[in-house]
């Protein structure tokens, strides 16, 4: 939870102009907002989030410059008409209901504002009260205010505010903040223009969720396990793993000691370190986590999670104390479907016996250890991966999503939900096509031809039955698309609508389906050929009533 | 207990909630039982019946979940009055048994069903998103693409604590339990370091809230979900007693109630005296109301204002499902389900159009000869452009897709706000005596030093040493580089380092 704000956090801040900023906050610096000032970082650092300050142009004694501002404050300037609470009759009508100020006097020049620009910089330079000094002269200096209507005067001081009060608000970072900030203030298409909606979505129907406390026990798996595929730096990871409490630095705080979650790695030590001294200090293995564990599958040597670092979590340094270190798993798209490709995986650094080892150099021992523990590391995630029984899929890639769900969907346990993002609608619309229910009947027939013509005993020959189908569409029920926008409105008093103005670009689509086990026993009764047919030639074949239940 | 929604097996147990999926939106939950608890004489112990056949429960229990299972022959029909059916079922000990009977020897046996020749469904574990298709409808229902949405911006994260007024349903409690969730209180793994997430459900309805327990408690949902009956508008949202009671420290609050002004009053950092706070100090307090009409939403935000709840935004969800199809228009689609017979082409138009003259004009040539000994009927023939083509038929025509044919397109405006922790003078004179506010000391943009790089100074160092124990004069050896600074000079040198250190290794 995000109770105060920590030293060396990352932290949003949101300026006057509407601007987001990511910023670390280090202790002992100075942080600088541009035209809106600078202050020091000890001044907000354990203060609590959603907080606004206000730069003050002067210190105190003990050189502190901020100055709270109360939401009292805040809202009577947002509501700016000043009369009361705004019970709802601000708008200023005549007799006959008529608003009573108009704009039709108004003439539409750009003369009435009488300070020249010359005289606002001067002002910007001296005028103190943290901006507001500023914008009550651009008021004042205005010829035309009694003119303006109070929704206009309202638009116009706002305007002015955000222009050069020196305020900024304190937000904690997550990731529907980040996912706002790479929208905004980046290029949306990097982290496919996910919004808070899309990731809403994707959470839910993939059913990602912490795995809880119960240990394994017989007849179970291990719980919360999810495969997903992200490429768009890391986004749907810190999404998923804010789901699953193992984003922040601080949820590994509140956890006990996790020395039950790593009983893989102990095997896998224990095979090979057997007898030599224990290393000194208990080190959490990387990748260890049996349960609520994320596995990544990435196109290249390494995925790229760049964003995790605003989350405190830098791949190419790990902080060994962040739970990401043991929970968040990475194989290459290689590495999943041919190890033996990937030397790392298939060349196993030999074992040397342990007097042998008491004998070398520190140097050589400890290389000799880091190369079987990397090695007992990618065997035991990729053999991990390749064993499947994933309780998730969640996909938001530029790879080709059938390809995706062909190798990934029989990796999944059954039940176990499949969400696929994407930008745009065509990918999902063919990928949803690939399920159809005129497929999936084909696909069944062809089946059952196949393994007609298969003599009894012998394993059937399934190949051309996939090369004809991309994915196999008995698997995945129901295959479902749909899109999510939120619109916002303005809520003031008399003045409630939504907004004018809204972000284009991509609408998102989400493909949602379930991995379903298909029943062998149709297969069964087809070995019986002539009650095969019988059925065949009812009205209401078999296949055909299959197919329509579940599409 | 643990509950199915959070922790499962691999399989479906026995006395826990199935879905069992029929097509895309008819879900039929049901708890799996291996007896019949309502007598109601089926041979073959508790059995679900649907549209697409009987599935009795012998079935279901112990299949792994997401199976396909096949419908079996039940008699429905004739199973008379439940007592003389007890009799009957007592009296067929010998048959084949399923394996939860044998348990209970006071039970009658049961038969083993047998499969029907048509007719599925598939068994789903529960997730909210599925019991939310297939509930039991008290009250409007908040729906996914809304929930979802509301608890991504409530910060509802494993560990949280969701207050939830008023239950309705149960759609929003199943999905915040799923959210908070992270143990279940009572195990020993739970220590008191860590705080468990947890939902606190109000209902002012009576025979609602009554509902929503019993089905938490089915669900083994309700360690984690205390369902309260209450008026939150009188009495608040403290735990036990309305007054005095403990306060669920609550980090998010969910309000779909006709009024959410009148409770907004009890959410406050500063209760009546000898009260608690319902929010937990510890950290700010996010809310979301759920209304309907525009009216109920700017009464709400006012009164948030007045209450100084911060960054108040109000928006609407649209949600819509898409219908994916193949549209095939030709005139090659004659017997094709689903297809328009349709020229697809200008082309195939002015053919058909061409090719229908020239027939008339054989017809009518041939009609003159009608009289005629050798008068021969025209041969039918079919044109070329309604000759089918090899393409199989899935892959025909052009793919397409539409909005759903009955859109939601209203559900309810949501009211997000946000209020900090409380500050007091004491709080802020601590911050300032551990943080000096005037204290500068680094600059921010000092390079920060990755482990990897470290290990290469590391390295370089220990290559200077053993050059300088060698007492080589002229050292070809770089400088000890003692921080980072420009990376890309160095970059070789270092990289010669690494080799070194290889070799030394190997």
């Amino acid at each position: 939870m995000h109770s105060y704000i920590r030293p060396g956090q990352y932290v949003a801040i949101r300026l006057q102009s509407d601007q987001l900023r990511l910023i670390q906050i280090v202790p002992d610096t100075i942080v600088n907002l541009g035209r809106f000032g600078s202050f020091t970082a000890n001044q907000i650092i354990g203060r609590p989030f959603y907080f606004t300050f206000e730069i003050l142009d002067t210190c105190d004694e003990a050189g502190h410059q901020l100055r709270v501002v109360s939401a009292t404050e805040l809202h009577a300037e947002t509501l700016l008409a000043g009369e009361g609470d705004g019970e709802g009759d601000d708008v200023e009508t005549g007799e006959n209901g008529v608003p009573m100020r108009t704009n039709r006097e108004i003439i539409d020049e750009n003369s009435s504002q009488k300070l020249t620009l010359q005289e606002i910089e001067e002002l910007k330079r001296e005028a103190g009260g943290a901006g507001k000094d500023i914008v009550a002269k651009l008021l004042e200096s205005h010829s035309a205010i009694d003119q303006k209507t109070a929704f206009s005067l309202a638009k116009y001081t706002l305007r002015k505010r955000k222009k050069y009060l020196k305020r900024f608000t304190v937000l904690p970072l997550d990731v529907g903040l980040l996912a706002n900030y790479l929208i905004e203030e980046r290029d949306a298409q990097r982290s496919m223009e996910l919004r808070d909606e899309h990731i809403g979505l994707i959470g839910c129907w993939g059913n990602v969720h912490h795995s809880g406390n119960i240990e394994v026990g017989e007849g179970m798996k291990p719980h919360g396990r999810y495969a997903i595929v992200d490429e768009t730096g890391g986004l749907v990871v810190a999404a998923m793993a804010e789901r699953m409490g193992i984003l922040y630095p601080h949820d590994a705080d509140e956890e006990p000691t996790e020395e039950p979650d790593a009983p893989a790695h102990d095997a896998a030590e224990s095979q090979h370190t057997n007898g030599p001294p224990k290393p000194r200090r208990i080190r959490p293995q990387p990748m260890s986590a049996t349960t609520n564990t994320i596995t990544v599958i990435h196109p290249y040597s390494q995925p790229n999670l760049s964003l995790l670092k605003f989350f405190g979590y830098d791949t190419n340094n790990p902080d060994e104390s962040h739970p990401l270190h043991t929970h968040l798993k990475s194989i290459s798209w290689m590495q999943l479907a041919d190890p033996n490709s990937d030397p790392l995986y298939a060349n196993e650094p030999p074992i040397i016996p342990t007097e042998e080892l008491a004998e070398l150099k520190q140097s050589k021992r400890s290389a000799y250890y880091h190369k079987r523990n990397r090695w007992a590391r990618v065997k035991a995630v990729v053999d991990e991966g390749r064993a499947g029984n994933f309780d998730g899929l969640i996909v938001s890639t530029l790879l080709e999503p059938a390809s995706v769900l062909r190798t990934m969907v029989p990796l999944l346990a059954g039940s176990a939900p499949v969400v696929v993002y994407s930008p745009t609608v065509e990918s999902l619309v063919e990928l949803a096509d690939m399920y159809s229910t005129a497929r999936r009947t084909a696909f069944i027939n062809k089946k059952r031809e196949l393994e007609l013509q298969s003599s009894e005993g012998e394993a059937v020959d399934l190949s051309s039955l996939h090369e004809e189908f991309v994915v196999d569409p008995t698997i995945l029920l129901p295959p479902t698309l749909q899109t999510s926008r939120v619109r916002p409105w303005q809520v003031l008093p008399g003045r409630t609508h939504p907004l004018m103005t809204g972000r284009g670009g991509a609408e998102g689509y989400l493909f949602h389906g379930i991995r379903v086990l298909p029943t062998t026993q149709n297969i069964q009764a087809a070995g019986n050929v002539r009650k095969r047919r019988k059925v065949e030639t009812t009205s209401t074949p078999v296949s055909d009533r299959d197919v329509e239940m579940t599409s | 207990m643990t509950s199915p929604f959070l922790t499962r097996n691999t399989i479906a147990d026995k006395d826990s909630l199935a879905l069992l999926q029929l097509r895309r939106d008819q879900i039929v939950p049901t708890i799996l039982r291996d007896h019949d608890d309502e007598n109601q004489g089926y041979w073959e112990g508790k059995v679900t019946n649907t549209r697409f056949g009987s599935f009795p429960h012998s079935t279901l229990i112990g299949q792994p979940w997401g199976s396909q299972i096949v419908a079996s022959k039940v008699d429905t029909g004739s199973r008379g009055r439940t007592q003389s059916a007890k009799r009957k079922a007592e009296e067929l000990d010998a048959e084949a048994t399923t394996t939860g009977a044998e348990e209970e020897k006071k039970k009658p046996s049961l038969r083993a069903p047998v499969s029907a020749e048509s007719g599925f469904l598939h068994i789903l574990a529960p997730t909210p998103e599925a019991w939310t298709i297939s509930l039991p409808h008290r009250t409007q229902v908040v729906y996914t693409p809304d929930y979802s949405y509301i608890l991504h911006r409530l910060r509802a994260r494993p560990g949280c604590t969701v207050i939830e007024a008023g239950a309705g349903s149960g759609s929003f409690t199943h999905a915040s339990a799923r959210a908070v969730f992270n143990g279940y209180p009572g195990t020993e793994e739970a220590t008191k370091r860590r705080r468990l997430g947890k939902v606190c459900s109000f209902e002012f309805h009576e025979q609602r809230a009554a509902k929503v327990q019993k089905e938490l408690r089915d669900h083994g949902l309700d360690g984690i979900v205390e369902a309260t009956h209450r008026d939150v508008y009188e009495d608040g949202f403290l735990l036990g007693d309305p007054k005095t009671g403990k306060s669920p420290k609550a980090n998010a609050i969910f309000l779909d109630l006709p009024a959410p002004w009148l409770a907004l009053k009890h959410l406050t950092r500063n209760p009546p005296p000898g009260q608690e706070s319902a929010l937990d100090p510890e950290s700010p307090a996010y809310l979301c109301t759920f209304s309907p009409c525009l009216e109920q939403a700017e009464r709400t935000i006012r009164t948030m204002r007045k209450l100084s709840w911060l960054n108040i935004s109000m928006v609407e969800v649209a949600q819509r499902r898409l219908d994916v199809k193949r549209e095939r228009i030709g005139l090659d689609t004659e017997g094709v389900r689903g297809a328009t017979v349709f020229p697809k082409t200008v082309e195939e138009a002015v053919a058909k159009l061409r090719n229908d003259e020239q027939r008339a004009k054989l017809i009518r040539d041939n009609r003159l000869t009608k009289d005629q000994p050798d008068y021969q009927p025209i041969a039918k023939e079919t044109p070329f452009y309604k000759e089918k083509t090899d393409i199989l038929v899935y892959a025909q025509g052009r793919l397409t897709h539409r909005s759903e044919p009955d859109l939601r397109t209203h559900t309810s405006y949501l009211v997000f706000a946000i209020l900090p922790r409380a500050w007091s003078e004491e709080d802020e004179q601590k911050c300032r005596d551990q943080w000096p506010s005037a204290k500068v000391v680094r600059s921010d943009n000092e390079p920060k030093t990755s482990k990897k790089q470290m290990k290469r100074q590391a390295a370089m160092e220990r290559a200077k040493l053993r050059e300088e124990q060698k007492q080589s004069a002229e050292s070809p050896q770089p400088e000890s580089g003692d921080k980072a600074e420009e990376e890309g000079t160095k970059e070789e040198e270092i990289k010669q380092e690494e080799i070194e250190e290889e070799s030394t290794e190997a």
